[in-house]
């Protein structure tokens, strides 16, 4: 009964203390050191009107899985964030026309251990205690899927890359904006791009499509079969299939007996290299491979050598474009990660871009006057190229095709900005 | 004013305090906060019924906190049932579930109880993700109208209802036979304790809280996928929650989700570079110094005290029926 009542007392101390103590902000900003490498668009003049004062900073907050297992996707997102930062911080901040100066950016940066929950708890500091204006988002589809709503709560608009699942953004979520790549274009692109770059008579048009049964495989699939059709291509062979699945034989075999010349996945790395594996095996090499996903880094050749040769993806962004700015990224990466920009860093880096500009532009700290600045976003000039978003918050954006080339991935579409023509059609594995 | 008083008078103190939290604390963080800890709480004194009090083992909790949010998510969000009934199926469900697979897996006994538990669970994991492998949004209506503060009550109502269900259970013919088999089957078997229906009832208002938290959880998430709530990080949390606290006791699973949960949160907002290790350090600390759970600290302290009295009453070991009963001795 004593015993009962003290830890009764611990309980309510304890609760008042979490009541009581807010989280310290960490901001990872670093202080301004370069000049920006892609200035936002034209600042608004100065006014004569007298300015109330300016915040020390603008506050804006992400929530990251840094650790876990979207770990890996999460420090190239976070890399994207405060290389954009440094360089507005380095440029004095972001004009706000409402203060009549420029304001430098803080950005607090958490860790969701790649665990949904823990990621809305922390938007939600985020939003209690520093006050953000905007938020950036982590990585990965089902993250997103857990903080936009709390987003669109709060009334906090928010950028966020490293997912192509459309439903999110069939949810009317107003707040939500990604310059990414998402399923409709991809699965429309895959077949324009095999139209504009081979001639007819050569293009691989009976194709099979390995469907993952997860959300976005679902996704894919079935707007890869709705636009095979319009694009004058048969699908001969619909497989699904459950991630880590060991033996994809079956699958394969009606593939090669249904006379398929391209396949279409979104696999897993594991799953995508145990495919290409036992398609060698079984002695099937499709003309044309896209599979978005399990390429996507250098553990792909490690494990498949010359077999992994020849394999497409859409990544959402390559170090490889050539859009104004990529190159002073690249060099800021590689003096601080020792390699050229990763495929996140582009589209991440963008996103802090688009906030900032649209803050500018906005000309307040108002969260609704940056959400409507943010929704008429038209910045000509980011490393990923020109950035519009429709109205389902879904960015208008270039969504290059690379492909493994002799052990490199090359960018082969769109021309202007190819690394290297598209290798087609592929030899057999066995000739390699 | 005797202690029973000063005990009852101080728990409807912490009641009604915590009902007034959402009105006097306008912080959505805080208040989030709050709700994943009565979730957590609600996970630990279900999982405490058959881990702790009836002492089986079980792996598979989260196969009942994701039966029940399924259940409840699905008849509430697509087929627009009223919240209620959605929770009370999403906590049966799993009561029906615990019954079949529980009597097969009875026969078996220690870690080999504990490796057919996460088997089975993890089974339904993967076959859930299979049948159901797309994301679960809130309607655009609930998702305009979301607020944390109904789901605080829910959230705080149930956790209310499953330590009075604990309380109730340490406190009845009920409870002393899930001890004493807990101890030694065979010799409670042989005092008239039918040991099968006391496990299959410890397992099943296991089932019934543990579903009812992830009911709970279905009205509180906004997006989420129907599998992740069978992930097994709901059982490991869920234990290790209990560990913390202490096992077999009321307070214990109490105090270490209000410690898992918490502590974990302030250590990701104010380290967050390294907040995973030191929460592990932490941990370590606690079973190496508090091998009873944090309901321990408080006997330390009175053991440092009074130094005679140490000689006159045992240390309490958590898992025995002596903690149980003591806590439950009210």
């Amino acid at each position: 009964m004593k015993r009962l009542s003290v830890v009764i007392a611990i309980a309510l101390i304890m609760g008042l203390m979490v009541a009581s103590c807010g989280p310290t902000p960490t901001p990872t900003t670093a202080p301004p050191t370069q000049p920006p490498v892609q200035p936002t668009q034209t600042p608004v003049q100065p006014t004569q009107t007298p300015a109330k004062p300016a915040p020390e900073a603008i506050e804006i907050g992400a929530s990251i899985p840094l650790t876990g297992k979207y770990g890996s996707l999460g420090v190239q997102v976070k890399a994207g964030y405060e290389l954009a930062v440094q360089d507005i911080n380095a440029a004095g901040g972001v004009y706000v026309k409402e203060f009549d100066q420029r304001i430098p950016i803080r950005l607090t940066i958490y860790d969701d251990e790649s665990d949904p929950t823990k990621a809305v708890s922390k938007l939600e500091a985020l939003y209690a205690e520093q006050n953000v204006v905007a938020y950036l988002g982590g990585a990965a589809s089902d993250m997103h899927a857990a903080t936009v709503p709390i987003a669109e709560k709060n009334k906090v608009p928010y950028c966020g890359v490293a997912f192509a699942l459309w439903k999110i953004h069939q949810q009317g979520f107003r707040y939500l904006f990604s310059p990414f790549p998402k399923s409709p274009q991809q699965a429309e692109d895959t077949f324009k791009i095999l139209n504009a770059a081979i001639p007819e008579g050569q293009r691989p048009t009976k194709v099979a499509i390995f469907q993952e049964t997860t959300d976005w495989g679902v996704e894919l699939g079935g707007l890869w079969k709705e636009n095979a059709q319009k694009y004058g291509y048969e699908i001969v062979a619909y497989e699904t299939y459950t991630p880590r699945a060991e033996s994809f034989s079956d699958m394969i075999l009606r593939a090669k007996n249904a006379g398929a010349e391209a396949l279409l996945a979104v696999p897993n790395q594991p799953d995508g290299i145990a495919m290409v594996k036992q398609m060698s095996e079984l002695g099937w090499t499709p003309k044309f491979m896209l599979l978005i996903r399990a390429p996507e880094n250098p553990a792909w050749y490690e494990a498949l050598g010359p077999l992994g040769d020849y394999v497409t993806i859409f990544p959402g962004w390559s170090y490889k474009v050539k859009w104004p700015g990529v190159e002073e990224l690249n060099q800021k990466h590689q003096a601080a990660y020792g390699r050229p920009a990763d495929v996140l860093v582009g589209p991440a880096y963008t996103c802090a871009l688009v906030v900032a500009n649209a803050i500018e532009r906005a000309g307040t700290l108002d969260r609704e006057a940056i959400r409507d600045a943010m929704a008429a976003t038209n910045l000509k000039e980011t490393p990923i190229g020109p950035v519009q978003f429709r109205e389902d918050g879904t960015g208008i954006v270039l969504n290059p095709m690379v492909q493994w080339q002799k052990g490199q991935i090359e960018v082969v579409w769109p021309p202007e900005h190819a690394s290297a023509p598209l290798a087609y059609p592929a030899p057999p594995f066995d000739q390699r | 004013m005797n202690r029973k008083t000063i005990t009852l008078t101080l728990a409807v103190l912490v009641v009604l305090g915590l009902g007034l939290v959402p009105q006097i604390i306008k912080k959505d963080n805080i208040i989030n906060l709050a709700i994943l800890v009565f979730i957590y709480v609600m996970m630990a004194v279900s999982w405490n019924f058959i881990g702790g009090i009836a002492g089986q083992t079980n792996l598979g909790h989260a196969a009942f906190f994701g039966l029940g949010f399924l259940i409840a998510r699905m008849l509430w969000t697509e087929h627009r049932w009223p919240l209620f009934p959605c929770l009370l199926l999403g906590a049966l469900v799993p009561v029906g579930f615990a019954m079949l697979i529980g009597i097969p897996a009875f026969k078996l006994k220690g870690a080999y109880f504990a490796i057919g538990t996460l088997a089975m669970a993890q089974i339904l994991f993967i076959t859930v993700r299979n049948l159901f492998p797309m994301m679960s949004f809130l309607p655009g209506d609930e998702l305009a109208a979301y607020s944390l503060r109904p789901r605080y009550y829910l959230a705080f109502g149930s956790t209310l209802l499953t330590i009075a269900a604990a309380i109730w259970i340490s406190r009845s013919r009920w409870g002393l036979g899930m001890r004493a088999l807990r101890e030694e089957a065979t010799a409670a078997e042989s005092l008239g304790v039918n040991v099968l229906g006391h496990k299959l009832m410890a397992f099943g208002l296991s089932a019934f809280f543990g579903g009812l938290a992830g009911g709970v959880f279905a009205y509180y998430a906004a997006g989420y996928y129907y599998f992740f709530p069978f992930a097994p990080t709901w059982t490991f949390d869920a234990v290790m929650a209990t560990y913390i606290g202490g096992m077999g006791t009321i307070i214990g699973p109490i105090l270490g989700a209000v410690f898992y949960v918490v502590v974990k949160e302030i250590l990701a907002l104010r380290l967050v570079e390294v907040h995973l290790i030191v929460f592990g350090v932490l941990f370590i600390l606690i079973v190496l110094f508090l091998p009873g759970g944090l309901v321990q600290v408080w006997d330390k302290i009175r053991h440092l005290q009074a130094p005679s009295s140490r000689q006159q009453a045992p240390e309490p070991v958590p898992c025995s029926p002596d903690a149980v009963l003591h806590s439950g001795e009210n």
